[in-house]
């Protein structure tokens, strides 16, 4: 982007950050749905925003926790919805091994989905300018999720229950599901694991979350056979 | 409490895999093979994910045609627009529509 050129990387976090917030904004007023579905304290549900810093994460654990999960199955469920992040700390690595060791615990922190995509495609050659870009970039996003997560946990409990709004969380998974299938196999996998948590709805603790998807996962290594 | 340490437990786990190779492991990359098969981890959790989501407590599984409906609608407005906010808009007007018809 040569017009983005020469300015300070602070002011480029800081506004290439903003429209990239827009599509969390529902996963916010979900978050507070859920919370206030899972009759758990809103003070208590919103300190998974600082805690977790994961939309996703955050509302998968509280969903399980609200219908009676046992902790280790939510967490489980949690971590594995979040395993992606593994994904950006390979991929992002080498542009860390030239930065200070604070920079890389506090860096970790704050490597959430958008702060991924934006720093992809920015071009940042200088060590300080990616790391200035980084840090404003996060912090923006940080403030935006923790006041929007507030705001989310303030409006829910108002939502009158009749609206069904909680389908709003399967909804909000599906369609971020769709948009990482980037070929059949994964596809195939994700109808799999439907199929067999359908079929496994009543174990207890939401144990058939795991057994779901660990038979999808053996069918994709399946499927591998059949790609070129 | 209980809520309290799951949260803690989610976060500590979440932020160990985000700092492991930009901490600790920044110059050790995955064999291609390991990252393909990776990939497969979301869409098996996910998918099982959306549908644990309709189970109540009781082991109840709604999942009828205004839910099929509207997890389908989600599904092909994402992948066609990738955007979330008109997935969530459409789906939950077919969603709404069908169970106010039903």
């Amino acid at each position: 982007m040569a017009s983005s050129k020469g300015k300070s990387p602070v002011w480029r976090g800081m506004k290439g950050s903003i429209p990239l917030f827009i599509p969390a904004i529902p996963f916010a007023f979900v978050f507070g749905v859920v919370v206030a579905e899972s009759g758990i304290p809103g003070l208590l549900g919103w300190s998974s925003a600082p805690i977790i810093f994961g939309g996703a994460a955050q509302i998968t654990l509280l969903t399980l926790l609200g219908e009676g999960a046992s902790v280790a199955a939510a967490v489980t469920a949690a971590l594995i919805v979040g395993a992606r992040h593994l994904l950006y700390s390979v991929t992002m690595a080498p542009r860390f091994q030239s930065q200070p060791r604070w920079f890389r615990w506090v860096g970790a922190y704050m490597l959430i989905d958008q702060v991924f995509a934006l720093v992809s495609i920015e071009e940042l050659d200088d060590p300080d300018e990616f790391r200035h870009f980084y840090l404003s970039a996060g912090l923006t996003f940080w403030s935006l999720w923790m006041s929007f997560t507030a705001l989310g946990i303030a409006i829910g409990p108002v939502i009158p229950e009749g609206w069904q709004l909680a389908f709003a969380a399967p909804v909000l998974f599906i369609s971020i599901l769709a948009v990482s299938v980037d070929r059949w196999q994964k596809a195939a996998v994700a109808l799999v694991a439907m199929i067999a948590m359908a079929a496994l709805a009543d174990l207890p603790n939401r144990l058939g979350i795991l057994v779901a998807a660990v038979l999808a996962m053996f069918v994709g290594i399946l499927l591998e056979r059949f790609r070129r | 409490m209980t809520v309290f340490i799951a949260i803690v437990l989610a976060g500590l786990g979440t932020y160990a895999m985000r700092a492991l190779f930009l901490v600790a492991l920044s110059n050790k990359t995955f064999p291609p093979l390991a990252l393909r098969l990776l990939g497969y981890v979301a869409p098996a959790v996910m998918g099982a994910l959306v549908v644990s989501m309709l189970i109540d407590s009781t082991g109840h599984l709604s999942l009828g045609a205004p839910e099929l409906a509207g997890l389908g609608c989600a599904a092909f407005v994402a992948a066609r627009t990738r955007n979330h906010i008109y997935a969530l808009v459409v789906a939950m007007a077919v969603f709404w529509s069908l169970r106010w018809i039903m």
